[in-house]
C-alpha cells in the first residue's frame, strides 16, 4: 500500500516537475533571454551570463524534483574539481535528464544541441545568448567541436549519440574521440548511473520505477588521451584506438 | 574532370589514408559496410573530394551515398 501511495505521489510529483520546467523554460525562453540581448551587449559576458542562467534554472529542477521525493542522487569526485581549458567531458547516456546533470557540474561547457532548437521561438533565444553549437552537419560540427575546444573552451558530448539502449552493451561513434585528438584535448570523463533504470530511450516520461530512481554521478580523474593509446600513431589511427579505449573505460566502469 | 579521374582520386584516399584494400574497391563498393569508412572517415573523405573537385555534397543528399558510385554520381551531378 505504502508502495503504492509512494508510485502515485512520484508519479504526480514527476508530472508536476516536468510541467514547471516546462511553463518555466517557456517564459524563460519568451521573456528572460530575449532580454539579456537587450541587457548585455558584449557576446561574450552575455554568453557567460545565459550559461549561469541556465545552470541555476537546471540546478533548481533537479532540486525541485528531489524535494518532492520524484528522485535521489549523489555526486562523487566533486570536490576539488577544476575543469582546464580544451577539455573534453564525455559520459555515458543513458536518461533523458542527463544533460540537466551536466550543465550543474560544468556550466560553462559548450554543448551540442538539436538544430531545431534554433528554429524553435521558445529556446531560440536561449540557445543564442549561451552560443551553443547546432547540430547541423557532419563537417561543419567536427570542425566546430575542434575549433571551441582548441580556442580553451570545455565541451560535453555523449559518444553513444544518443541515449544508451537499456540492455545492450555500450557503443561509441567516432565523433568524440576524433575531436579529442584533432584538438588536443584532454578527457574529463563521467559516468552516469540511474537505478532503477528511467528515462530511458523509448519509456515514456510517466512510466516511471517502482521504486525512487537514485542517479549517481562520477567524476573519474582527467584523462589524456596519450595515456589512453600512447603517442606514437598517425592520426587516424590514434583516433579509432582512443574510440575504443574509452568505450573500454567505460564499459569497465559501467559493466556493460 | 571526368568520372574516371575522379574515381581514381577517390582509390587514391581509400588506398592511402583510409588504408582500403584496393581490391575491395569498386563502384559499387558500400563504404560502410564493404570498406569500413565511418562517419568520420566520410566526412574526412568529403572534405578531400571539395579539395579536389571544388564541389561540396549538401548534408541532406550524403545522408542517401552509400557507394563509391553514389559518391561520384553526387559529385557529378552538382
Amino acid at each position: 500500500m505504502k508502495r503504492q501511495l509512494n508510485h502515485i505521489w512520484r508519479l504526480f510529483g514527476t508530472a508536476l516537475s516536468f510541467s514547471l520546467f516546462g511553463i518555466g523554460g517557456l517564459l524563460l525562453g519568451l521573456l528572460f533571454f530575449p532580454m539579456l540581448f537587450l541587457v548585455i551587449r558584449d557576446p561574450l559576458q552575455r554568453q557567460i551570463a545565459a550559461r549561469k542562467w541556465i545552470r541555476r534554472a537546471f540546478c533548481l529542477f533537479i532540486g525541485v524534483m528531489k524535494n518532492l521525493g520524484v528522485l535521489s542522487y549523489r555526486i562523487h569526485g566533486q570536490e576539488g574539481l577544476t575543469v582546464p581549458a580544451n577539455c573534453l567531458i564525455v559520459a555515458n547516456h543513458p536518461t533523458l535528464i542527463d544533460v540537466v546533470f551536466l550543465i550543474c557540474l560544468f556550466p560553462q561547457a559548450d554543448c551540442v544541441i538539436k538544430s531545431l532548437m534554433w528554429r524553435n521561438p521558445f529556446t531560440r533565444f536561449v540557445v543564442l545568448a549561451a552560443n551553443y553549437i547546432p547540430n547541423n552537419d557532419d563537417a561543419a560540427l567536427l570542425g566546430a567541436c575542434t575549433d571551441r575546444l582548441q580556442g580553451g573552451g570545455q565541451l560535453i558530448l555523449f559518444p553513444e549519440g544518443t541515449r544508451s539502449k537499456p540492455g545492450k552493451n555500450l557503443r561509441f561513434k567516432p565523433g568524440a574521440a576524433a575531436i579529442a585528438v584533432r584538438a588536443g584535448a584532454i578527457l574529463q570523463p563521467v559516468l552516469i548511473g540511474c537505478t532503477p533504470m528511467t528515462l530511458t530511450k523509448g519509456e515514456p516520461w510517466y512510466h516511471i520505477p517502482e521504486t525512487k530512481p537514485f542517479f549517481e554521478l562520477q567524476i573519474l580523474d582527467l584523462t589524456r588521451p596519450d595515456d589512453l593509446v600512447g603517442n606514437g600513431m598517425e592520426r587516424r589511427r590514434k583516433e579509432k584506438a582512443l574510440n575504443r579505449a574509452m568505450e573500454e573505460l567505460f564499459r569497465h566502469h559501467v559493466g556493460a | 574532370m571526368t568520372k574516371t579521374e575522379l574515381y581514381d582520386y577517390i582509390v587514391e584516399k581509400l588506398t592511402g589514408e583510409f588504408e582500403v584494400e584496393e581490391s575491395r574497391i569498386s563502384m559499387d563498393a558500400n563504404l560502410y559496410e564493404d570498406l569500413e569508412i565511418d562517419s568520420i572517415d566520410a566526412v574526412d573523405l568529403l572534405v578531400h573530394i571539395k579539395d579536389f573537385t571544388g564541389k561540396k555534397i549538401p548534408p541532406e543528399q550524403f545522408k542517401d551515398v552509400r557507394t563509391v558510385g553514389d559518391v561520384i554520381d553526387t559529385i557529378m551531378a552538382l
